[in-house]
């Protein structure tokens, strides 16, 4: 299982489309930074065919103030999760 | 486990390198080996040892220089991408006959054979990049 991350917001970057058809059945994708405006209800359909194992970084949510905005099925982690997170992947992939 | 970051961002212009730290205290902080950190690309600047950011923001160079100092950490920066931006330790200022030096231990000059050296033997890599 790879841990692919990324930083960009899909509304202003597509670089998260290269993202998803790069992963694999099993892969999961971490949003870090502007990339956590995705979790949002309006914004998360980008990520639809990786619903169950999308995750959001909770700090970067926190900073920009979208903490208790995200759609119910985007998995939110602290720093401590990310950390965890690599530690279950073979190995990690940043798109930025 | 042994970890490995590469940082490419530039300090305090995008957030690649405060993240990359927040992530390289976590990782210390559940008892893992944070062996390398490489700064490559704009992240060199993370190296200036001038850096004087105002008192009431993160000291990025102060906390990589932390990281060395309690948890052995090597801090390695590209030296093509370092010479380039002005960024010389002692040598290679003598050697290019420049006045002064902008980068000191712990942070080393290096070549990316360290990149690739670091992505091989240690269990994990993860790129901050801007």
């Amino acid at each position: 299982m790879i841990l692919h991350i990324l930083n960009r917001s899909p509304s202003a970057s597509r670089i998260f489309q290269q993202a998803l058809d790069a992963m694999g059945p099993d892969d999961r994708l971490l949003l870090i930074e502007d990339a956590v405006q995705g979790a949002l209800p309006q914004l998360v359909r980008y990520f639809e065919p990786v619903i169950g194992r999308l995750f959001a970084l909770r700090e970067d949510l926190v900073s920009r103030g979208l903490e208790g905005r995200c759609d119910d099925r985007v998995l939110v982690v602290d720093v401590d999760g990310f950390v965890t997170l690599t530690e279950e992947a073979d190995k990690t992939v940043s798109w930025f | 486990m042994r970890y490995a970051l590469l940082v490419q961002g530039g300090p305090y212009s995008h957030q690649a390198s405060h993240s990359a730290l927040r992530f390289a205290q976590a990782v210390v902080a559940r008892g893992h080996h944070l062996a390398t950190v490489f700064f490559y690309h704009d992240g060199v600047y993370n190296a200036a040892r001038l850096s004087a950011p105002p008192q009431d923001e993160p000291h990025l160079l102060d906390a990589w220089r932390r990281l060395n100092d309690e948890h052995g950490t090597e801090l390695l920066v590209c030296i093509a991408a370092g010479l380039r931006r002005g960024l010389l330790d002692e040598r290679e200022a003598a050697r290019h006959g420049k006045q002064g030096h902008s980068l000191e231990a712990p942070f080393e000059l290096t070549g990316l054979g360290q990149l690739i050296e670091a992505g091989s033997h240690h269990d994990r890599l993860v790129t901050f990049s801007p």
